[in-house]
């Protein structure tokens, strides 16, 4: 079962909704309908807690600066105003993320995963596996599908890059200049002509993709 | 209290005591101007004779003077008329050649006898006595002496006593030291007695300093007349123009205090005016804003009721849901929100910098944020919506609210014109010299060379920067612009080498807070 997700929403229509839409994306939600001003033991044993500001009883920035003092879960406030200095506040008083009304679903489903998913991502790995390639940053080699793969060092290089920030897209100027060697002259062009060779030797998997307008990303890919 | 009288009740104020003050300080000068002439006049008529009529008759021997200033020989042998020594004593005394003055019962003396006082006044008698060394008297007519005249006279030769009678007359005794020693007559006491009407007594008569005290109130009144008369007039200027709302001027005549004040009321009239000005333009333009927003808002509202009856309609006929249609009502509710959204940030811009919150943004999670929001919409239109950002947080100083709108109103732009199957890309980049590139890219249709200038020179401007053009670059792009001119940052519009839009942000970024 999903990680326990605590909504704090007076609405019922929208906190029907959202507690649907969490259970949809594997979640399990606790939906409490009121603020409360807690202390420590009140809180139930979840994973992120969402927050609508504006709530009857307890008002959700004091909800949540009572919150902070004993615990250090993750935050998610809905906010109906587009008030930077509300959204500052909230940060201030230790929210982790905001989200303005009228929002979908999807977009809170996402958001709360990238919440949820946040710590493992902070881990500088020595070893990068994106779906059949496995990538050795310190040793330097590169393995598709247990098969050694020859690669040169701007083509290392490139992979490498790539491999740091896996499902992200990492823009082709930035390849370009830190990549590319300096000495010799490096375009654009240069580096499609190395994204090109380097997809080659990873063989049948697809995992270099170009993102339109972007540059690369590195996916798990699937086999042709 | 009214001007006039405040002036008058001022100036009676002022007069009374300075005259009682004045009239003290005279009184003084002339009791010590008086001292003088009696000591001189007392000791002149001692030495010339007195001394040894005196010592010839202690028992009897007085002076009743009529005047300090006139030769002693004329005064003495005048009888007292309350009891003094017959005249005969006195009168073989008298040095030949002059008229012996004749002996009267009553006190005041012939008026044609009196001498003048110093201010011409008529002077009250002087009466004699003597004292031996002992301070006894042997005239028994004599007063008693007290310890403050005899203090007075070992100490400084002259004791000096002034008392007031039940009556009110003012008594002044002076005690003399006669330039010899021993015998009945070694000191010698002057007293003059001034009655109670005399004129050295209480004030001045009334026209001494009455009249001047009217002239100067009535001149202060008639000058105060015409002063009085503008400030009424002002005043009532003043009141008609509030009345008028601040319409009708005042008039201002001269170059005194009252112009002055009528000046600066002018000025406060042109402020009202302005700011009663501005504020009704403000107003007009908070109205036609709302006029229009209410129509853009129920336009695509419309649109959203139309497609949610029409999908009705087909399950309740069992037909399967049109996807086209399902994307097109979701489109249209995002715009809404979008459009909402704009209306709150217009209201911001339009109020001005103080509205503007600055702080750190990290534009990595803001581009994060917009993709997030049109991810759901972008999607289903099968439009490809990616983003590039560097690994590491890109921080600006900014209004967080204010620069996610304006990328959302790019990105949105680029969602909403775009072709099936398109593109629309962020990216940011740092470069070395401390700045962004933030660029939005699309395939779209794009945006003709002259509306893309336009869009860059026209200033912002509530009726006009609402309406929805052909291409949609209606109140979003205006937005756009003026956030990025708010925050200082550069902007251009560019066709994309994919042939659509690309709108390109640069600015300069700060040191990662904390």
């Amino acid at each position: 079962m999903g990680d326990r997700i605590l909504l704090v929403e007076d609405d019922d229509a929208l906190g029907s909704q959202i507690v649907g839409h969490l259970r949809g994306a594997g979640f399990e939600p606790v939906w409490w309908r009121e603020g409360r001003l807690l202390v420590s033991g009140d809180l139930p044993d979840v994973s992120l807690v969402v927050l609508d500001l504006m709530l009857p009883g307890a008002y959700g920035m004091d909800m949540l600066k009572a919150l902070r003092t004993f615990s250090e879960v993750p935050v998610l406030i809905l906010s109906a105003r587009n008030d930077t200095l509300d959204k500052v506040r909230a940060l201030k008083l230790g929210a982790d993320d905001y989200m303005t009304k009228p929002f979908w679903p999807e977009e809170l489903v996402e958001r709360v995963r990238a919440r949820l998913r946040r710590p493992t991502l902070q881990k500088e790995q020595a070893v990068v596996e994106v779906g059949p390639v496995r990538i050795d940053l310190q040793g330097h080699t590169v393995q598709v599908q247990g098969r050694p793969v020859e690669l040169t060092r701007v083509e290392f290089g490139l992979l490498a890059a790539l491999a740091r920030r896996p499902q992200e897209a990492v823009t082709r100027q930035w390849l370009v200049e830190h990549v590319l060697d300096p000495e010799r002259e490096g375009t654009e062009r240069t580096l499609d002509v190395h994204v090109s060779r380097l997809r080659r030797k990873l063989g049948p998997v697809k995992c270099v993709e170009t993102v339109w307008g972007v540059g690369y990303r590195l996916v798990p890919g699937e086999d042709a | 209290m009214k001007l006039r009288l405040r002036l008058a009740l001022t100036a009676v104020a002022v007069t009374v005591p300075a005259v009682f003050a004045l009239v003290q300080v005279e009184h003084s000068v002339r009791r010590r101007t008086t001292d003088d002439v009696i000591i001189a006049s007392t000791l002149s008529q001692m030495q010339s004779g007195g001394r040894e009529r005196c010592e010839a008759a202690p028992e009897t021997w007085m002076v009743r003077a009529r005047s300090p200033q006139r030769p002693p020989w004329e005064r003495e042998g005048l009888p007292d008329g309350n009891g003094g020594p017959p005249s005969g004593k006195v009168a073989p005394n008298a040095p030949p050649g002059k008229r012996p003055a004749g002996p009267r019962p009553g006190d005041e003396g012939p008026p044609r006898m009196e001498p003048r006082g110093p201010l011409g006044r008529r002077l009250p008698p002087v009466n004699l006595y003597p004292f031996d060394g002992q301070f006894v008297s042997r005239n028994p007519q004599a007063p008693a002496l007290d310890d403050e005249l005899r203090k007075g006279v070992r100490e400084d030769g002259v004791g000096v006593r002034r008392y007031s009678k039940a009556d009110g007359a003012l008594v002044q005794d002076l005690l003399l030291r006669m330039p010899w020693d021993g015998g009945p007559c070694e000191y010698v006491l002057a007293r003059r007695v001034e009655p109670a009407e005399s004129p050295e007594v209480g004030l001045p008569p009334l026209y001494v300093w009455g009249v001047p005290t009217l002239i100067l109130l009535s001149a202060m009144v008639v000058a105060l007349g015409p002063v009085v008369q503008r400030l009424r007039r002002l005043t009532e200027e003043v009141r008609a123009s509030s009345g008028s709302g601040y319409e009708q001027p005042v008039t201002v005549s001269g170059s005194d205090e009252i112009a002055e004040l009528a000046r600066a009321f002018q000025q406060a009239r042109a402020e009202i005016q302005a700011q009663m000005a501005h504020q009704q333009a403000r107003e007009q333009t908070l109205r036609d804003f709302l006029a229009n927003t209410t129509h853009d808002v129920m336009t695509p509202l419309t649109v959203l009721q139309g497609h949610l009856a029409a999908m009705q309609q087909r399950m309740r006929a069992g037909e399967p849901l049109e996807s086209g249609l399902m994307v097109s009502a979701m489109s249209e509710a995002h715009y809404m929100a979008s459009l909402v959204h704009n209306l709150g940030a217009a209201a911001r811009l339009e109020a001005g910098a103080p509205q503007v919150q600055h702080a750190p943004v990290d534009l990595n999670a803001l581009v994060s944020r917009v993709l997030g929001r049109h991810q759901p919409i972008a999607r289903p239109q099968r439009i490809a919506l990616e983003s590039g950002v560097p690994a590491t947080p890109t921080w600006v100083m900014g209004d967080e609210t204010l620069l996610e709108q304006a990328v959302s109103n790019v990105v949105l732009n680029g969602i909403r014109y775009g072709r099936e199957d398109g593109h629309v890309a962020v990216v940011l980049e740092t470069t070395r010299h401390q700045t962004f590139h933030l660029r939005v890219i699309d395939d779209g249709p794009g945006i003709a060379e002259e509306e893309r200038s336009r869009i860059l020179e026209r200033r912002f401007r509530g009726n006009d920067a609402r309406t929805r053009e052909p291409q949609g670059q209606g109140l979003g792009l205006h937005i756009v612009h003026n956030v990025v001119e708010l925050h200082g940052w550069k902007m251009t519009l560019a066709p994309s080498e994919y042939g659509g839009l690309e709108v390109a942000f640069t600015g300069p970024l700060i040191p990662p807070p904390e």
